[in-house]
């Protein structure tokens, strides 16, 4: 009887949302997954060609997706690296009891509000112009030149500028995370003289596990998903050398017109980073402090 | 000392947000220069300031109509995701089984794949549904907020999820002994508690929606559906953009999100000086 | 408990209210009374630049025939993908725009064949869109590309050969002009000056397929070398065009600080917003001392095949108004400013670029756009990459050919 009610609440609970999440997430996923067997160029009236798995013996022989892995691996480590630990930073200094943090707060999250061709178009100016001045006048010219037109350094270029853009966003993550954390706690390690150091290292962290392990999956899952900050900066040049994977699919499907291996691309990537990034939060869920 | 420390704490905090805001300004300025200004320097202040790029942007936009569309789509969607999400992961949190387990993680696993990838399955799905069981999912407000709940859902119910697991048991097991149903348990006594993360939730959701773009413009087609950055679709050319009208609008459309952060941020953080609510 | 009954309800009835506001909304034909003879139209179409006219006109056309038209339009660069998605689900619009034979050919079940439609016969020659013998597109307007350079600085018989070229950008180079200018988008960047090798050959279109074939190669055909030879001077002797945007370029121009820019006709909005005191004009790119303007399409009307026999009836009529009656006329030659591809239009006041292309092809002296048959995206997909390792690396004219071949093969 009792557990019978549960279902009920349970059923009641969750379902709503469930329905809508299958409809609009998961039925498109299988359909994916379905022309991922299929030879078809992506114009519904054309023929489609069942090829088995095919698509997915192609993909490991290209160069091109084996590459964009790797640069989409290599952008994601960077990013999440760069944008949590300034985040983070930031939550700390907007916290603390200092005059101008509210319009702080607000004006380290603006970045985030700026998308598309207009961020490109800012950027471009910014490490053509700006960067290209700064070489000149400090003579520094080796680190200041314009980034994203190096193949060496136009990876880079993504990095600090999604850094830029992301790095207020994840604050409020650790800022809600922050607030979590029981006064008393800290005010009674004040007062056994812990250092701020020492108070950071052994209690703010820890206690701030959740709040890690949210934005590491936040950061993780926008940086192997980027295309937008990709698209408007480098469209993937130079010379592929910034095509991350995003764009790859994207190109392979509405460039190349090859929907099912595009298709495959994404699950095979999907994949792979689902299996790291499931990894990550089963490790850092069991490290979360139990209130 | 101290207030040497506080007074170089917030000096850091002014250097860093002026940069962080550095290309805040190129837009700002930028949105009042005609082509040959902003050609000659991007960075000075404009010769005049005439408002007259907002007047275009905003004529060209047909900006009440599409600012009326984003605000009924942004707010209903919003609230729908905050209702179903946080009941959703209460019940996902409270319910330790394999199941939960499993709906947890299919929902942190979608939030892995782009949705360059998803988009075309989605909208030959969407127009199945459309004529087979005769619900409009295409070109009507309604059927782009019934997505935007299935895309936004993920984050929202991996934040609310983390955040309930740090709230003692306790208190719902005394309001069941009292007789109280899981209902009234969720909407009295656990929901009020969750106000930091909604409010996160909240923010992060708006904004998302507010300034989408590809999603709307694959499900919208009238032209008096149109949201803020859909209408803005006037001022990008193929080759030539038109940056005073592209930045005036952009302006347009951040200055609202802006307001809002403003003032739902301060319900993330605690009132300073304030001790902890135990 | 009336708290709890209002929760419960409120659960419910969400889902419920989307249902039933979308069922609302979504009627099509609850407007006007339910009259089902009215028929209505939707243009969705890639020139951004024209969407305001475009409606202008089509309230023109409601007002005199009482048909209704809806313009919709997308951002310019992501038109094509936009379309395939709306005709994948069934919401294609009545009438759209295609670039070339490569999209023709991927959409042919969508289009419809105009070969018997009356007014395609003022389609001026060679200039329909055409599959196999059916005409599938009627042209936007004609457009032309070469060297737009400025009269000042620039004598043209010194850009009328390699060697001249040559001389003349090192000429620039040594006073601190830059000679001559592409930009990094994909078609400025490499896009349409690799046309020319091909556009001059004997049989520009078949020499394209005999390269998709791998019959011929870059590499051993003589008008190639001496494009990799005027690619490899270009790369030597000005900025590298890898950061030089669109608008960077024009200004550049419009400043004086570039003699000559590779840009067509459509250049003359961007311009006209710059101020210069110069006279300009449009050159062909003197590649094997070519002496004719790059001329072709850059866009159609076409028609959505799978729509309704109405439907694509009003089409029909809309674009056949467009192109015969005196309205359709003025939009196209003064709203749009276009130079007009059909031979029963005369051009009005035309800006400097344009007439130069509309000399060029009323006296017949163009090459065409080998572009238009082209492997579909190989320009943003393969060629640019190509062109962008070109100007970032140290490549020889040699290495040019190998790479421009690797680059032709690999969107095979």
């Amino acid at each position: 009887m009792k557990n019978k009610n549960k279902k009920k609440w349970y059923i009641l609970f969750t379902v709503p949302l469930l329905i809508i999440f299958t409809t609009v997430v998961i039925i498109p996923f299988l359909i994916g997954i379905y022309y991922s067997f299929f030879e078809w160029d992506g114009i519904a009236a054309n023929a489609k060609e069942f090829v088995g798995l095919d698509n997915f013996v192609q993909l490991a022989g290209d160069e091109r997706f084996r590459e964009s892995a790797w640069l989409t691996i290599l952008f994601t480590v960077l990013s999440v690296v760069t944008i949590n630990a300034i985040g983070l930073a930031f939550a700390l200094l907007v916290t603390s009891k200092i005059k101008s943090a509210n319009a702080a707060r607000t004006m380290l999250f603006m970045p985030y509000l700026i998308g598309g061709l207009i961020l490109g178009y800012i950027w471009q100016f910014v490490f053509l112009d700006v960067f290209t001045l700064l070489g000149e006048v400090t003579g520094l010219d080796q680190i200041f030149f314009n980034w994203l037109i190096d193949p060496e350094f136009a990876l880079f270029g993504l990095v600090f500028v999604f850094t830029w853009q992301m790095a207020g966003y994840i604050m409020i993550i650790y800022i809600a995370g922050l607030q979590g954390i029981p006064n008393d706690v800290i005010e009674a390690s004040k007062i056994d003289g812990a250092s701020p150091w020492q108070r950071f290292i052994r209690i703010t962290l820890p206690l701030l596990m959740p709040a890690l392990t949210i934005s590491l999956f936040l950061t993780l899952s926008s940086a192997f998903k980027i295309y937008d900050v990709n698209l408007s900066l480098t469209g993937g040049g130079p010379a592929n050398a910034t095509e991350l994977f995003a764009m790859n699919i994207y190109n392979e499907i509405f460039g190349s017109g090859n929907y099912g291996l595009g298709q495959a691309k994404a699950i095979v990537f999907f994949l792979i980073v689902a299996a790291i990034t499931l990894t990550q939060v089963y490790i850092t869920k069991k490290r979360e402090v139990e209130m | 000392m101290r207030r040497t420390l506080d007074f170089l704490k917030a000096a850091l905090l002014l250097v860093l947000a002026l940069f962080f805001l550095s290309p805040i300004y190129i837009i700002i300025v930028n949105s009042f220069k005609d082509r040959q200004e902003l050609y000659d320097n991007p960075l000075t202040l404009p010769d005049s300031f005439s408002f007259q790029y907002y007047v275009e942007a905003m004529d060209k936009m047909n900006f009440l109509s599409a600012f009326g569309n984003s605000l009924y789509i942004t707010i209903v969607s919003v609230v729908l995701i905050v209702i179903l999400s946080s009941m959703t992961a209460w019940m996902l949190v409270r319910t330790d089984d394999k199941l939960s387990m499993v709906i947890f993680m299919v929902f942190i696993a979608t939030m892995l794949i782009p949705f360059q990838t998803l988009m075309m399955p989605l909208m030959q799905f969407m127009s199945t549904l459309t004529n087979t069981l005769n619900i409009p999912m295409y070109n009507t407000l309604e059927g782009l907020i019934f997505m935007n709940i299935g895309f936004h859902s993920s984050l929202s119910v991996f934040l609310y999820h983390g955040f309930i697991k740090s709230i003692p048991i306790t208190l719902e097991e005394a309001a069941t002994i009292d007789g109280a149903s899981k209902f009234g348990v969720f909407w009295r006594i656990i929901f009020p508690m969750l106000k930091p993360i909604t409010a996160t939730v909240m923010i992060l959701n708006v904004i998302s929606i507010w300034n989408d773009f590809l999603l709307p413009s694959l499900t919208l087609i009238d032209t008096d559906l149109r949201t803020i950055p859909l209408s803005t679709f006037y001022f990008f050319g193929e080759f030539t953009i038109q940056w005073n009208l592209a930045m005036a609008g952009l302006t347009l459309t951040i200055i609202p999100v802006v307001i809002f952060y403003a003032l739902a941020q301060k319900h993330i953080i605690k009132g300073i000086g304030e001790g902890a609510v135990k | 408990m009336t708290f709890q009954r209002k929760i419960v309800g409120g659960l419910v009835l969400a889902p419920l209210m989307l249902a039933l506001a979308a069922c609302s909304g979504g009627d099509d034909n609850s407007e006007g009374g339910g009259e089902s003879s009215e028929q209505k139209i939707t243009i969705f179409q890639s020139k951004v630049e024209i969407s305001d006219q475009l409606a202008a006109m089509a309230e023109e056309y409601t007002e005199e025939t009482g048909v209704e038209v809806e313009v919709l339009g997308t951002t310019g660069d992501d038109y094509f993908q936009q379309l395939q998605i709306r005709l994948n689900s069934e919401q294609g619009p009545s009438i759209f725009s295609l670039q070339n034979v490569t999209e023709a050919e991927r959409l042919e079940s969508y289009i419809y064949d105009l070969s018997s439609e009356e007014y395609v016969q003022h389609i001026a020659p060679d200039m329909e869109l055409a599959l196999g013998e059916k005409i599938v597109g009627v042209p936007y307007g004609v457009e032309g590309f070469g060297m737009i350079y400025n009269k000042d600085l620039v004598n043209p018989e010194d850009v009328a050969d390699y060697e001249s070229f040559v001389s003349t950008l090192e000429k620039f180079n040594a006073e601190g002009i830059n000679g001559f200018s592409l930009a990094q988008d994909a078609y400025f960047l490499i896009g349409h000056i690799s046309n020319y090798p091909f556009s001059i050959q004997e049989d520009p279109y078949g020499f394209v397929e005999q390269m998709n074939a791998g019959e011929v190669t870059a590499a051993e055909t003589p008008e190639f070398q001496e494009f990799a030879d005027f690619m490899v001077a270009i790369k030597e002797n000005t900025p590298t065009p890898l950061s030089m945007t669109y608008d960077q370029q024009v200004g550049d121009f419009a400043a004086g600080k570039t003699a000559m820019i590779h840009q067509g006709n459509w250049a003359s909005g961007i311009l006209s917003e710059f101020e210069y005191d110069f006279e300009i004009g449009m050159l062909p790119f003197p590649l094997m001392g070519n002496d004719k303007l790059a001329v072709g399409v850059g866009n159609n009307w076409a028609i959505n095949s799978q729509k309704d026999e109405g439907e694509i009836q009003a089409a029909n009529d809309f674009l056949n108004w467009m192109s015969t009656s005196e309205t359709g006329h003025r939009y196209i030659v003064e709203e749009f400013g276009f130079v007009p591809a059909l031979t029963n239009i005369d051009a009005g006041e035309l800006d400097p670029l344009s007439q130069a292309v509309l000399d060029a092809t009323n006296s017949g002296e163009t090459i065409p756009w080998a572009q238009s048959v082209y492997p579909a995206n190989i320009v943003p997909n393969d060629l640019t990459p190509f062109a962008q390792a070109f100007f970032s690396e140290d490549m020889t004219a040699e290495e040019f050919l190998q790479g421009f071949d690797q680059a032709w093969q690999g969107a095979q």
